[in-house]
């Protein structure tokens, strides 16, 4: 399998003097293509720093990070904003949908963005909305959906360019626990079907059940990793 | 799409974009507005001028600038007339004697510019004939008849009919003494006009001052539309290359109006430039206020990868959608009512029952606005402008945003 992110001793501090944080203290970390891994920590542990940093959005303070083969370090600003753009999918925590475009519009910024053909791009946002069980609602705006519906929009926005990472911050934080167990099903449903590798944060015990790899970071160290199944027998 | 987005970002806070709209067309509606009254009062102020002195362009003796006096006269033969007048542009010439000298009637006397005119030229052009308020203009029969002001009639006890006596110096230098009689008299509000200012039919002017046939001060070039000024000015000026004969724009010649008209104009430019400053304060504000409240919308656009050049073309868009719907709309407003008062005017007699006079020259309190193309387009285009401009600091923040600070 071809690894999409490897970590080698990477730490991130935040302010200076007195006030300096270390939010990451030398993690490492593989994950494959097609893995489907949750990450579990409590508040202040690191989980979105080490999100942000495999996102691209932010920048280690030291140690190495290649995302898809390419070590983040030497891609300019831009660069970066290509790497999220082609090969990387994010859902939020608070879905961080548009509120000004359609269900539709939003899933098909990013093809929009990569310069994919309108009739194309279309096609493949219908396909995906489909998929994730938004059938008819292509033209709702945001306000006009329920929080389940709003992530599944996010889910669809970033599956539907088929990046080689879907990275998501406690993706089912923000909807009930029937909504949830759905997100979490499309989500598992996706990675099995169509490849789609997943990378999430999460605090709560369902997820964490259903990750096939759990990672549970401490104070900014990767404290256990491995199958789920053996590290909650550990527990 | 972004251009999508742009288009619907606007309309989020309906009602601040409405705001800021209608601040737009407001601002741009008075300045389109005042700008081209103001237009419209300089061009009636330059038409009566001209028409009622030397025209748009002046030719007379090259020291006559220096030392205004009718010894310093020109021969215009008929032949040149016709060719300025062939040009198309060209209305009318005119020539004209100007002289200073005194008039006296059995009740006192007066110093007065007498100014003799061709009569039959004057009543197609002078707005003097439209002022005459007692008797009748002049005609080319009229011999030793003149007409004078109101001011000048009341001063001398003077009617229409009566006689005056006319003393000068001729072009030799010479005392002359004329006696000549009053066929009308004319009220333009002025009191430098009305009161100081005689006309007389050029032979008898060229009488007076001992001018030969065809000879004259000034020959005055009226043109159909002042913007030809340039181009007429060039060809007159080869016309006469060969003479002794300076050509002049009436800026050179009637300068005090020139200068008034620049004065105002400036001045009206800073009061409008205070108005759009407001106005643009006013974008401004808003463009900030709408880029400040998404920025964490703006972080998200970024995480997914949008080029920070695409997120500033959104703001730049948002701006310009503002801005042209703000300028359509006080465009149409402000061009719409300038429109009707260059078409309608703007009647003020009942408050200026006599008008107003600038420099000493009398404008009608009926007011003509001028609304030109580059009016339009110039101040819509500088609000435009201005409004893009605008829009560069919050297009710089937001495509500088920490994403992850914004996310957090």
């Amino acid at each position: 399998m071809a690894t999409i992110v490897n970590l080698q001793e990477v730490t991130k501090d935040y302010g200076q003097g007195q006030a300096l944080t270390h939010a990451l203290r030398g993690v490492n970390l593989i994950i494959e293509a097609g893995e489907f891994t949750a990450m579990a920590g409590p508040s202040g542990s690191g989980k979105s720093t080490l999100l942000n940093i495999i996102g691209g959005l932010d920048r280690p303070t030291s140690g190495r990070v290649l995302v898809d083969g390419r070590e983040i370090k030497d891609l300019s600003n831009t660069e970066l904003g290509l790497l999220r753009r082609d090969r990387l999918g994010f859902i939020f925590q608070s879905y961080n949908l548009i509120p000004v475009l359609t269900a539709l519009e939003n899933a098909e910024y990013v093809l929009m963005l990569q310069g994919v053909p309108t009739a194309e791009r279309r096609a493949r946002v219908r396909e995906v909305l489909a998929e994730v069980g938004l059938e008819g609602l292509e033209d709702r705006y945001p306000r006009q959906l329920s929080g389940g519906q709003q992530q599944r929009v996010a889910i669809a926005r970033a599956i539907v360019s088929e990046p080689a990472l879907v990275l998501a911050d406690e993706p089912t934080a923000n909807v009930d626990s029937k909504t949830g167990k759905a997100l979490l099903d499309l989500m598992h449903r996706l990675n099995e079907e169509k490849g789609a590798t997943f990378f999430f944060s999460t605090h709560e015990e369902a997820v964490m059940k259903r990750a096939r790899r759990l990672l549970q970071l401490e104070d900014g160290i990767i404290r256990n990793n491995g199958a789920t199944a053996d590290i909650r027998n550990t527990e | 799409m972004i251009a999508r987005l742009a288009w619907r970002s606007i309309w989020r806070n309906r009602r601040r974009t409405l705001i800021t709209v209608f601040s737009i067309g407001f601002g741009l509606a008075c300045t389109v507005f005042f700008i081209a009254i103001g237009e419209g009062v300089y061009a009636q102020l330059i038409d009566q001028v001209v028409r009622l002195q030397a025209g748009h362009i002046t030719m007379e003796h090259p020291s006559y600038r220096d030392a205004p006096a009718v010894d310093l006269w020109i021969k215009v033969p008929e032949s040149l007339r016709s060719r300025i007048e062939r040009l198309p542009q060209v209305e009318r010439t005119k020539l004209i004697i100007m002289g200073q000298g005194i008039a006296r009637s059995g009740s006192g006397d007066v110093s007065a510019t007498l100014m003799g005119i061709e009569p039959s030229v004057e009543l197609d052009t002078s707005p003097l004939v439209r002022h005459i308020v007692a008797g009748r203009y002049l005609n080319e029969d009229d011999g030793p008849w003149v007409v004078i002001g109101s001011e000048l009639a009341k001063r001398l006890k003077l009617k229409v009919g009566k006689k005056m006596v006319l003393t000068t110096n001729d072009a030799a230098g010479n005392l002359v003494d004329v006696l000549c009689r009053v066929r009308g008299i004319f009220e333009t509000g002025s009191v430098e006009i009305d009161g100081y200012f005689i006309q007389a039919p050029i032979d008898f002017a060229r009488r007076v001052f001992g001018l030969p046939e065809e000879g004259a001060t000034q020959l005055g070039v009226i043109l159909r539309v002042p913007e030809a000024q340039e181009s007429v000015l060039h060809e007159v000026r080869l016309m006469v290359a060969e003479q002794d004969i300076a050509v002049l724009p009436w800026q050179e010649v009637i300068p005090e109006i020139a200068s008034y008209i620049k004065l105002d104009k400036g001045s009206n430019w800073i009061f409008q430039a205070i108005l759009i400053f407001l106005i643009l304060f006013t974008i401004f504000n808003t463009i900030l206020m709408s880029v400040l409240e998404r920025e964490r919308e703006f972080a998200v656009l970024l995480a997914l990868g949008t080029k920070p050049v695409q997120l500033r073309l959104q703001i730049l868009m948002e701006s310009a959608y503002v801005g042209l719907i703000g300028c359509t709309l006080g465009l149409l407003v402000g061009g719409l009512a300038a429109w009707a008062a260059q078409v309608w005017g703007i009647d003020l007699r009942s408050l200026l029952e006599e008008g107003f006079t600038i420099s000493g020259f009398a404008v009608s309190a009926k007011m003509h606005a001028r609304v030109t193309a580059g009016l339009l387009l110039g101040t819509a285009g500088l609000v435009f402008g201005a409004t893009l401009i605008l829009s560069l600091i919050p297009m710089h923040r937001a495509s500088r945003l920490s994403i992850v600070d914004q996310l957090r």
